[in-house]
């Protein structure tokens, strides 16, 4: 598979706040990658890296292949967090501006999309909600047919119907060969729409990995004794126990890699009971979050 | 096709696997018969609202069991001669295996012993499976 987007070893500093450090980050041709993180993570800041909107402090970024150059822009699309339109300028006349700076541009499928999202192309932007006009750049971001889409928060002020639309042209997109690039709050929309999970904290990549092969790895042990037991600590010290927990006799090992192993570990300590359970995206990015233990899966 | 699968993506369960499991299920139960064509990967990602590289996956891994086969530029169909076929009968363990897993597992957890298991088991089968029973011996 082609890398489409690569990041490598990306830093960017103003003065002395590290908002991204060493950021390695690949996604290849075809994929959907959703980057999580807090706010203040440097989500948004890597976009604007990516895009050559600021200048990295170090680093290196490739788009299919080549560092950013004007003919990039041509199969690349940005929805950025906060809309970048022209308040005095209709949605026509946005069209009209696409039109004329996009080879790719398809009319049918721009006025298809503004249906669908029930906006009125005679409306100034200035006149439109903050939602519309999200929904505005990503009626101009689809119609392009790009090769790459990048977008920051991209249903951010839409209604959940429109949400889930949102999913839809991002899943469209990506079966027809488009590589998409996303970053959301919403973590049910990475569990549904990504086939790879990026998070990053405090400018930093904490976890990438494929989100089916992170809920395969990712599981939690718990194990109730019918009374304390000492010596538990080589568990909690195990590097592949990501955060540990006692409350009472409940003795919960979260590990991010052979749950099986950590079991039969914890069987030696004559638990009354012992289970391994699964963790959902929001279990492991909150884990992720708060350990912050880098760990990386490659694919199969 | 209106889909007969439904998956829930805020499960801690794999993508990749609860699609697989349904779609094993489906042709197991019959709701997928022998030569049915299955969906395109866009078509089931647009229907189910999940990433089409997962769907893809889920494609590739039942063609390599053999449970079915795509052919370029026409589509993915269901294999085999359904559950009286070798295919369709692996299928059907396959996904009986899973849920006996299941339950083992849990009644591990809970602390019982092997004999403890092997005597809800035998309890089970002779409730599920009763004396002349048609499928008893099959």
């Amino acid at each position: 598979m082609n890398t489409i987007i690569s990041i490598g070893d990306l830093s960017k500093r103003y003065g002395d706040f590290a908002a991204v450090s060493n950021l390695t980050l690949d996604v290849t041709e075809g994929s959907i990658c959703g980057l999580l993180g807090p706010n203040g993570a440097g989500k948004t800041t890597t976009f604007k890296c990516l895009l050559g909107f600021t200048r990295p402090t170090s680093g290196r970024i490739l788009l299919d292949g080549k560092p950013l150059e004007p003919a990039t822009f041509e199969r690349l699309s940005y929805v950025p967090e906060r809309s970048s339109l022209y308040g005095w300028m209709t949605i026509d006349q946005h069209l009209e501006l696409h039109r004329r700076s996009f080879e790719h541009y398809d009319d049918a499928r721009a006025r298809d999309l503004l249906s669908t999202f029930d906006l009125d192309p005679r409306k100034r932007v200035q006149r439109l909600s903050k939602g519309q006009q999200t929904a505005v750049s990503l009626v101009l971001a689809f119609s392009t047919r790009p090769k790459i889409l990048i977008l920051d928060e991209p249903a951010s002020g839409l209604d959940p119907i429109f949400q889930r639309f949102v999913i839809d042209l991002m899943i469209d997109a990506s079966a027809n060969g488009a590589t998409v690039l996303f970053s959301s709050h919403q973590i049910t929309q990475v569990e549904r729409a990504a086939d790879r999970v990026a998070i990053l904290k405090k400018g930093r990549l904490v976890l990438d990995a494929e989100v089916d092969a992170l809920k395969s790895d990712e599981k939690v042990v718990e194990a109730v004794f019918d009374h304390t037991v000492p010596g538990l600590d080589v568990i909690a010290n195990d590097v592949r126990v990501r955060r540990f927990e006692r409350s009472g006799r409940i003795v919960r090992a979260y590990v991010h890699t052979d749950a099986g192993e950590i079991m039969r570990r914890l069987v030696e300590f004559g638990p009354r009971s012992v289970n391994i359970l699964d963790l959902n995206l929001e279990d492991i990015f909150l884990n992720a979050v708060e350990a912050g233990r880098a760990t990386t899966t490659e694919k199969p | 096709m209106a889909t007969i699968f439904t998956v829930d993506p805020r499960s801690g369960i794999p993508l990749y696997v609860q699609l697989m499991d349904q779609i094993k299920r489906a042709i197991a139960l019959g709701a997928l018969s022998p030569g049915e064509q299955l969906p395109t990967v866009k078509a089931l990602a647009l229907e189910l609202t999940i990433n089409p590289n997962t769907v893809a996956r889920v494609y590739r891994e039942l063609e390599r069991d053999g449970v079915i086969e795509t052919s370029p530029g026409r589509g993915s169909f269901v294999r085999g001669d359904g559950l009286t076929g070798n295919d369709g009968r692996r299928v059907a363990d396959d996904v009986a295996q899973h849920s006996l897993t299941d339950a083992i597992r849990e009644a591990r957890s809970l602390g019982l012993g092997r004999r403890d298991v092997e005597a809800i088991v035998q309890r089970l089968l002779d409730r599920w499976y009763p004396p002349n029973d048609v499928l008893e011996n099959s």
